[in-house]
């Protein structure tokens, strides 16, 4: 079990989201989107499947 | 008539004599004891109570230097004075330990707290910054001067964190726990300034 790190961002995902937004939000830079995926391995199978409510990690 | 004044003489110096003989060995006993006392908890005083330990160190010099004099009058009736002032220094001694004990107990809570807390934070801001460095924009609210103070800061927050570690190996807990709020309330704000405390 690891332990959540109390100074990580959390982005729960709204209806419409794409990593690729939700990194243009938090980044600036679309692109750095594979950041976002690499983070949230354990909740994403597949970078262009997200759902809403899911809560992601923003490293 | 000459020789009764001069037997008279003769006796009270006998008497003078036998009275100052007399009161020898308990001058001899009360700076023994004196002594005694204050060796008990003289290491502490050195610690918690230096000063003082002077004031009182005097006190007892001076009543050594009535014993070596054999003026042991002055020893039997100073002793008691200087006793007080011995007791009145441990009891000074014990307070400043037991406050400085709680202190260091206080300083070594904080410090597991901090401890387990400034490495996540560093943690969380070194990879924000690391990614944000990669990128062609910055988010809004983020600017490049905001961005190179960022920077700037998360430097200072990790000598100080590293400061403030080496200060508690090296057994200063209080002195550390002061360098790691600073180094925390450092983190805090950049957090915020990135976006990253809500």
């Amino acid at each position: 079990m690891s332990t959540e790190n109390p100074y990580a961002q959390y982005h729960v995902v709204k209806k419409g989201d794409t990593l690729s937004k939700i990194a243009e939000e938090y980044y600036g830079d679309k692109m750095l989107y594979p950041k976002i995926f690499e983070a949230n391995k354990d909740v994403l199978q597949d970078p262009n499947k997200i759902k809403p409510g899911q809560k992601l990690r923003i490293p | 008539m000459r020789i009764a004044k001069t037997m008279v003489a003769l006796a009270a110096t006998a008497l003078m004599l036998v009275g100052c003989a007399s009161q020898k060995e308990p001058a001899e006993k009360a700076v023994a004891q004196v002594e005694s006392s204050l060796a008990e908890f003289r290491a502490d005083a050195e610690k918690y109570a230096a000063e003082e330990l002077k004031g009182v160190e005097a006190s007892v010099t001076k009543l050594k230097n009535n014993l070596a004099s054999k003026d042991y009058q002055a020893v039997v009736l100073g002793a008691p004075s200087v006793a007080s002032e011995v007791t009145a220094l441990k009891d000074a001694v014990a307070t400043k330990k037991a406050d400085a004990e709680a202190i260091l107990a206080a300083a070594q809570t904080e410090w597991t707290d901090l401890s387990a807390k400034m490495p996540q934070m560093v943690e969380a801001i070194q990879s924000r910054v690391d990614i944000l460095s990669k990128s062609k924009k910055l988010p809004k609210d983020l600017d490049k001067a905001g961005f190179d103070t960022v920077k700037t800061e998360f430097e200072s927050l990790k000598t100080e964190w590293t400061e403030a570690s080496s200060q508690f190996a090296s057994g200063m807990a209080a002195d550390a726990v002061r360098k790691a709020r600073g180094a925390k309330a450092r983190g805090d704000a950049i957090l915020a300034k990135l976006g990253m405390n809500s």
